[in-house]
């Protein structure tokens, strides 16, 4: 069953479109990273969902309850991370998720227990100081706390790594990826090893539209260009090889750089005895010689630029 | 309902919290105590003060100040000052929040728009109330202190219209604050409109309609000038003018994007 489902949803600010027939699901139980340039849409997008913008048409479908603009009753089933979450400073943690459960109408009892549950998770149990001296990394963290409290079925992170040291994003994703075991996620980002690590599905968005959405593993099989990269010694031009290289039947591309040689080949695995053979006969001083993996980089810079 | 309900309990509190934590109602408590004590004490010591000073041989014969003095000098403390304290304080209670985003936590747990501006309609109501009560019993207490008689018609009405003026200024505030951007748009906005209402008040025919005559009647009131019925339909127009603040504001709220 998809927890989150968008059709066709169109937005403009004045004549520019953000948005442009926006459509995807996102099934129960995955992490999806929802990727994209700054600009690209991502935030209007999460602020549709959570009815606090409204869309120009198309339906937007969460837990199978139509969502509709200013009124925040499909909430319930949501927990949502703002990129910079924002607290009443003069409260403490336990005060503020207090706050958050009796709104949403948690029992004394159930609040008292996922405090201190979503506390501990967070790494925040024991601080009773007041939020105002929080650091930006204890704010997200409390944020994300706050999201998960009402056990929500669709848990929205609107790039909750971008604003963090890496120590702070190491935490943050850590605690997500213990979340992902309860609840669907959705989750922005421009930082791709983030989606790498924790996301199992993604959808990049760029100029309004999803330019290329679904598994993680699949995507990367498919974006598969097989790359062998060889390293030459200091004392060799590898210009020099290059040419050589070319005339090999199994290439089809080869890239220098200072001291790389990039060769692209239809099979990594099957040609590289013809390379090989090649740097063996010309006595090229081989340093490093590597199939490289496609990352999600370079998929991302195909489909968006 | 029982969600709106709960809804607006929880945020009712939170409202307070701010208030203590914030020292909000120690400003405003200390600040209205002052009014309620400095009033009498200033229509008493007048004559004192003028006379102690050289006026170069110019004779000043004052007359011996009246009770009506002393709630005169209230009144006006009251309706001018007191006022700027009131837009000051709650000037920013909604703005504050729409600028930080600390609202949208909030908001994305289903909490409802309307309720979140009720509790913070009834919040700075209680609070008013409270420095107004201070104030006006302070007031009472030491003018019968120091004026030995201190009895007056029309007081507690009189009284009655200042505390709905209040009333008024801030569903005022709080319409302006979703109707203007900006960390001071609500409140410039609603000082604006204010200054509007006292620049109506020019023509004789407007005054029964305005609220503004809620707080430039009241001496007029104790000393008979005014009949307490000649205000009746003043308190009505008010009263059904903070209504429609609330109303709008919160039509305009559910509309608003965050």
């Amino acid at each position: 069953m998809a927890i989150l489902e968008l059709d066709k949803v169109s937005k403009s600010f004045g004549a520019v479109k953000v948005i442009g027939d926006l459509s995807f699901q996102v099934p129960d139980h995955s992490v999806f990273g929802f990727i994209g340039k700054n600009g690209a849409g991502k935030t209007t997008t999460m602020k549709m969902i959570l009815g606090f913008l409204q869309q120009d048409s198309g339906v937007i479908h969460v837990c199978g309850e139509k969502v509709s603009y200013g009124n925040t009753k499909a909430n319930r089933n949501i927990g949502y991370l703002p990129d910079v979450p924002e607290f009443y400073g003069y409260m403490n943690p336990k005060e503020y998720l207090k706050l958050c459960g009796e709104i949403t109408g948690l029992k004394k009892e159930i609040i008292q227990s996922r405090t201190k549950e979503l506390l501990e998770l967070v790494g925040l149990d024991g601080v009773n100081r007041r939020i105002h001296g929080f650091s930006r990394g204890m704010k997200q963290r409390l944020g994300i706390a706050q999201a998960l409290l009402n056990e929500p079925k669709l848990l929205i992170c609107d790039e909750p790594t971008s604003a963090l040291d890496p120590m702070g994003r190491k935490e943050i994703l850590d605690i997500l990826s213990l979340a992902k075991n309860k609840t669907t996620i959705l989750f922005s980002t421009h930082i791709l090893s983030d989606v790498e690590r924790i996301c199992d599905r993604i959808g990049v968005l760029n100029q309004g539209k999803l330019v290329l959405e679904g598994d993680v593993s699949d995507i990367k099989h498919k974006y598969r260009k097989d790359t062998v990269r060889v390293e030459v010694g200091k004392s060799f031009q590898p210009e020099k090889a290059a040419d050589g290289l070319r005339k090999l039947t199994a290439v089809t591309n080869v890239r220098t750089d200072n001291r790389i040689i990039e060769i692209q080949v239809h099979n990594a695995e099957d040609s590289g005895a013809d390379i090989l053979a090649f740097l063996l006969k010309e006595a090229v001083p081989v340093i490093r010689y590597e199939i490289m993996e496609p990352s999600l980089e370079n998929v991302f810079l195909q489909v968006v630029v | 309902m029982v969600i709106f309900m709960r809804g607006f309990l929880a945020f009712t509190k939170k409202e307070f919290l701010e208030q203590l934590r914030t020292y909000k109602w120690l400003i405003f408590l200390a600040v209205f105590f002052l009014f309620g004590l400095m009033s009498p004490l200033l229509a008493k010591l007048t004559p004192d003060i003028l006379s102690s000073m050289d006026m170069g041989g110019i004779q000043l014969n004052l007359p011996e100040p009246t009770v009506m003095d002393a709630y005169s000098q209230y009144f006006k403390n009251m309706t001018q000052m007191g006022v700027v304290v009131v837009l000051l304080v709650f000037g920013s209670i909604l703005s504050n929040e729409l600028i930080k985003g600390t609202l949208v936590n909030i908001l994305a747990k289903g909490m409802s728009r309307t309720a979140v501006l009720l509790s913070k309609y009834t919040a700075a109501v209680i609070l008013w109330s409270a420095g107004f009560l201070l104030s006006a019993a302070t007031n009472y207490g030491y003018t019968v202190y120091l004026f030995k008689n201190a009895s007056v018609p029309n007081l507690m009405f009189s009284m009655f219209c200042l505390w709905l003026f209040g009333c008024f200024i801030i569903a005022l505030i709080l319409l302006s604050s979703v109707a203007a951007a900006g960390s001071f748009g609500g409140l410039i906005l609603s000082a604006v409109t204010l200054i509007i209402l006292l620049m109506v008040n020019i023509f004789p025919k407007a005054e029964k309609f305005n609220p503004v005559t809620l707080v430039s009647k009241n001496t007029a009131l104790l000393n008979g000038t005014n009949k307490a019925g000649d205000l009746y339909l003043t308190v009505a127009m008010t009263t059904t003018l903070i209504a429609v603040c609330i109303i709008t504001a919160v039509l305009l709220f559910k509309k608003k994007q965050i």
